[in-house]
């Protein structure tokens, strides 16, 4: 008996040393888990943070040899500065309606045609999608003057169909939305295809909930897109009724000497990002941890 | 497999159908009026202009001219206020302006524009982009409106000749003019609106101090730089903000040769260009001189520096001015006082400084009233000595002509130089008092290519570790800025 | 599995994109060809009334460059030494920030921050690390103004300072830097895309494993990175076709001069060698560039969809 007790509690405590080694473990990985993001993040934040300062600095300590890490005189009229120049109102109305147009017909444009490439079967699918891959790689630069010519001859000039439509497309997200689609397991289609269920209700219903992080982050950067583009609307939208938020604050950009006034241009860049890290925050559980799967058979 | 095959087929197929498309371009019987002009804008040797002004001049009829320049908000204040003057002759000229961005997106956007014909009608440019230009031959030549004899009317029913006047052609700053007839064929394609050059910059406080005199030449230069090398062992006398200023500026001051608009375009490999950059080497191997781009950061904010290491000269850009000025105190003074004077020469005598600024070029438009009404514009803003003081005063940069020195708030402006407060003030004057000494340098196809080339090689020239010898390491930068020269042409 | 209802439908439903691309996308591809393969084309000259006669010449041309091969093999060297190390990077914070619960919605935000801060910025921070500001390096005259924040930091550890960028400084050092900057640079879309990835593994599988008492390492190796494989090929290709076209990062930290001033041009790639045939108008000899360019990242694409197809999940 009192072997037997003492065996129990032997064992007993080699189950505690287990799970202590265990909980040790577990606070290690932790640890380093916490250490290794917090210094990515320090990383990451690093040149947000150059970018605020230097938004705030005067042209003259921007130019120091040895640049300063706060600002000697905290110079706000930089943020003056880069909004008189612009009917920003306007810029900002227009860009929004851009970026909103664009980034939603790019979605319904990226959803039907990642659907087609990753579970319909049709002729010349492995060739399409070849064809596809290989646009990405030619230089887009390249492609500027041949569709300014085609614009221009679309009598698209200084119209909000020259900002939306030329770039619509993003073969980079089709194949990023295949790809997702792809994760899906194909029995799930099957089975509604059994079921009856039809191509587009089997999307809206199963595919596009469970690709939702991916299409947000398309979104996300689509209208970032949108948001920065700056050479192609400069050519073919300059007038002020489609003036774009990036074309318009680029005004107060350069000194009078046609250099780049580095820190009103911080500025302005930080005006122009602030809604779209407003917009981030709203969504940002929908990239994260926000969709329940629970109800889905893996 | 069956992708690699998908990739190759679809590869050829673009392939195939990129070759159709070249095959019906160059068999199209389309463009078979073969002008002797195809070749390149600026090696066409008649000496015709590209325009013919119609026989009423401007006719007074409604036209709406776009006009790209660069223009920070507080000149474009000043453009608008004298575009409301000259609607005041020109009613019915409207005057779109538009600040495209820097100096290179003006050209960028242009390029692109012009392949299709939708080009403004006047633009900021500078030689090189009009050298490029030329080549869509899109860049009307003013010799013919300058010579014009048409009387043109006014709202008010005055008139004034369509072409400029002998006081108006004599007022202009003559390297400032002679900036538009550089592109080898002796025709002017632009007007100077607004110039800078390169000037010396001094620490006047220091100069003073230790009884300094400010170098006319670059041997005194020289002995200079010991002499402060010796007073602060820890500093670099001299900074030079731009390598390819400082080359093109030497071969001009020896009068050796750069670059040619005609023939063989890139002269610039020659021993007396070796060896003043062989001497600059030596400069820069005993710490005298260091450049923005060696330096790793702006020379001016080297020469403004209060404490640490400094330098106590600093060549640059005459319409940074208030760059080069340090920091005030909190009372509104300054650490020291700034002195300003022509860059050191070759011969002082002689002296030559660097032409930079925009000049105003017209593009061919469909309409020829809207290029006849550009003329006027253009003509108007550089002539017009309100607008010249005015842009001057606000933007830093200089007047192109010299009357505006009578303009009495100009000669207020300029009488209140100092190398403090008004900094400005004083580049201008010392610009203004050396205006026999601009030179220009030829514009072609290919000149900036030879500038950013030469630029690199003195750069190089100066740092490079020769390995033992200097003469093999000069000759090979020399010889490899050519290859990239000619390849790039 | 193939009938004809699917196929007019897969049509269908590609109808937009194809419609869409074949105007801005092949179309300017072909009009790319076409001024390939007409001799010296040049986009001003044409406008003017030129007329090219067919043939290979811009290829040679190129081909001929001197610095063609320092251009493609500064561009390869780039491409193989950033697209690995920036996915794993990634991959490894995507997975961490997946599994913590404290801190969890800050962490995510910092790492979103790199969308809205502008290039321009990233670019001026990187000059500022590792830029030595002064001259004379290596002469007895050497002067340092400010050694940079990452050679303070190696003095501080008692190492020697480093001249990354500088005049005079080696070719691993410039980049050791580029490599640095593009991986930061590539690291916040790779995060975001993997992380959508991870979001899409069912939890039943963790769960699964967490009952079998999985120890962590192969729960990531057996169930996360195949479960993630389509979304890595993803970032993998990507990276690959992008860092095939790298070009405006070396620019952020160089300058236009593409190298640092005692060597122009070092560091260009083939990019950058088509951008400055783009500035001066010369479009047929960009064009040709561009389409050996596209032929290289061609045959690496085909090999690395060979290799994940063999390695993929699905």
């Amino acid at each position: 008996m009192a072997n037997n007790e003492s065996m129990k509690t032997m064992h007993d405590r080699d189950m505690q040393r287990v799970s202590v080694q265990s909980r040790i473990m577990k606070w290690v990985v932790k640890f380093f888990t916490y250490a290794f993001l917090l210094i990515m993040a320090l990383i990451v934040l690093f040149p947000f943070y150059w970018m605020i300062i230097s938004s705030l600095k005067s042209l003259d300590e921007y130019r120091w040899s040895v640049p300063s890490f706060w600002p000697q005189t905290v110079m706000l009229s930089n943020y003056v500065d880069a909004f008189t120049e612009a009917n920003l109102g306007r810029l900002f109305l227009n860009t929004l309606y851009v970026g909103v147009v664009s980034t939603a017909l790019s979605l319904v444009v990226t959803v039907l045609s990642a659907f087609a490439f990753a579970r319909l079967e049709f002729k010349g699918k492995d060739l399409m999608f070849g064809a596809l891959l290989a646009t990405m790689m030619i230089p887009g630069e390249l492609f500027t003057i041949t569709n300014y010519a085609t614009v221009t001859q679309l009598g698209w000039n200084n119209t909000f169909y020259a900002l939306i439509f030329p770039f619509l497309v993003s073969v980079f997200y089709i194949y990023l939305l295949r790809q997702n689609f792809m994760q899906i397991p194909n029995e799930l289609y099957l089975a509604a295809k059994v079921d009856g269920t039809s191509d587009l209700k089997y999307l809206w219903k199963v595919m596009i909930p469970l690709a939702l992080p991916t299409l947000i982050s398309i979104t996300i950067l689509k209208m970032m897109g949108s948001w920065n583009s700056y050479i192609w609307p400069r050519l073919v939208a300059n007038d002020e009724a489609h003036r774009m938020v990036t074309n318009g604050l680029r005004n107060a950009f350069t000194a009078t000497t046609g250099d780049v006034n580095y820190p009103v241009q911080m500025a302005a860049v930080a005006i122009v990002s602030a809604p779209l890290f407003l917009v981030f925050i709203f969504l940002r559980k929908y990239i994260m941890a926000g969709v329940s799967r629970s109800g889905i058979k893996g | 497999m069956k992708k690699i095959v998908a990739l190759l087929l679809t590869l050829s197929l673009i392939l195939s159908l990129g070759m159709l498309a070249g095959c019906t371009t160059t068999g199209g019987g389309d463009e078979t009026d073969g002008t002797d002009g195809t070749s390149g804008g600026s090696s066409g040797t008649t000496s015709v202009g590209n325009f013919d002004i119609p026989e009423e001049g401007y006719d007074g009829s409604e036209v709406t001219i776009t006009f790209y320049h660069t223009m920070g908000s507080n000149l474009s204040t000043v453009l608008d206020l004298y575009i409301e003057e000259f609607n005041e002759m020109y009613p019915n000229i409207h005057i779109e302006h538009e600040q495209v961005g820097s100096y290179d997106d003006v050209r960028d956007q242009i390029k692109t524009e012009l392949t299709v014909g939708n080009q403004p009608n006047i633009a900021y440019c500078y030689p090189d982009h009009v050298a490029m230009y030329n080549l869509a031959q899109a860049v009307v030549t003013l010799d013919d409106f300058i010579s014009s004899e048409i009387e043109v009317t006014h709202a008010d029913g005055t008139t004034e000749i369509l072409g400029l006047t002998d006081e108006q052609i004599d007022d202009f700053i003559e390297g400032y003019y002679a900036e538009g007839a550089q592109y080898g064929d002796g025709l002017m394609y632009t007007l100077p609106l607004s110039k800078s050059t390169e000037v010396l910059y001094y620490n006047k406080t220091f100069f003073d101090e230790n009884n300094l005199t400010v170098p006319t030449t670059w041997e005194e230069m020289e002995d200079l730089c010991a002499a402060i090398k010796a007073i602060d062992p820890n500093c670099i006398p001299l900074g030079y903000d731009s390598e390819a200023n400082w080359f093109i500026t030497m071969c001009e001051q020896y009068g050796s040769d750069y670059t040619s608009a005609t023939g063989d375009h890139y002269l610039f490999s020659n021993d007396t260009n070796k060896a003043f950059v062989k001497t600059f080497r030596e400069w820069y191997q005993k710490g005298y001189v260091t450049t923005q781009t060696l330096y790793g950061s702006y020379t001016s904010g080297l020469f403004t520096a209060t404490d640490g290491t400094t330098s106590y000269m600093s060549i640059g850009s005459s319409a940074g001015a208030t760059h080069q000025r340090p920091t005030a105190n909190s009372d509104g003074t300054y650490p020291f006082e700034v002195g300003i004077a022509t860059i050191p020469q070759v011969d002082a005598d002689n002296p030559k400084v660097i032409s930079q600024g925009p000049s105003l070029c017209i593009f061919q438009s469909d309409d020829p009233q809207e290029v006849v009404a550009s003329w006027l514009f253009v003509k108007y803003l550089t002539t017009t000595v309100e607008f010249q003081a005015e842009f001057s005063m606000v933007s830093g940069y200089v007047p192109v002509i010299k009357s505006v020195e009578d303009n009495e708030t100009y000669a207020a402006f300029l009488a209140s130089a100092d190398g403090g407060n008004n900094i400005s003030a004083l580049s201008a004057k010392v610009c203004l008092e050396q205006e026999e000494a601009y030179y220009t340098s030829p514009a072609f196809d290919g000149s900036s290519t030879a500038r950013d080339q030469v630029g690199s090689l003195l750069a190089a020239a100066l740092s490079a570790d020769d390995g033992g010898d200097v003469d093999a390491l000069i000759d090979k930068l020399f010889a490899a800025a050519i290859e990239e020269c000619e390849y790039h042409s | 599995m193939v009938d004809s209802k699917q196929q007019w439908k897969a049509w269908l439903y590609l109808l937009p994109a194809i419609v869409l691309l074949l105007v801005f996308t092949v179309w300017p591809i072909i009009n790319t060809v076409r001024m390939a393969f007409l001799e010296n084309y040049r986009g001003l000259e044409a406008t003017a009334g030129a007329t090219f006669s067919f043939g290979i010449g811009n290829f040679v041309k190129v081909m001929q460059y001197s610095k063609f091969l320092t251009c493609l093999k500064n561009t390869v060297l780039l491409c193989v030494l950033t697209v690995p190390l920036s996915t794993i990077l990634a991959l490894l914070i995507a997975v961490a920030l997946n599994s913590i619960k404290p801190l969890q919605k800050v962490l995510q935000t910092i790492f979103f921050l790199p969308y809205v801060t502008n290039s321009i910025a990233i670019g001026m921070v990187f000059a500022a690390m590792f830029n030595i500001v002064g001259s004379f390096f290596s002469t007895e005259n050497e002067i340092i103004v400010t050694a940079g924040i990452i050679n303070n930091v190696i003095e501080f550890f008692g190492g020697e300072h480093i001249n990354w960028i500088n005049a005079g400084s080696s070719y691993w050092a410039n980049m050791t830097v580029m490599v640095v900057y593009i991986v930061w640079n590539a690291l916040p879309f790779k995060i975001l895309v993997l992380l959508g990835g991870l979001q899409n593994i069912s939890t039943q599988y963790y769960d699964a494993a967490k009952v079998d008492g999985t120890p962590r390492r192969r729960v990531f190796t057996r169930i996360t990175v195949p479960l993630l494989s389509p979304m890595i090929t993803y970032v993998v290709i990507t990276g690959f076709i992008g860092g095939f076209k790298e070009y405006t990062s070396i620019v952020g930290i160089f300058g236009e001069t593409m190298g640092p001033p005692d060597d122009a041009g070092r560091l260009n790639t083939m990019v950058g060698f088509i951008y400055d045939a783009l500035a001066s108008s010369s479009e047929g000899r960009a064009s040709a560039a561009a389409l050996i360019l596209f032929a290289i990242i061609l045959v690496v694409t085909m090999i690395n969809m060979q290799v994940s197809k063999r390695s993929v999940h699905f």
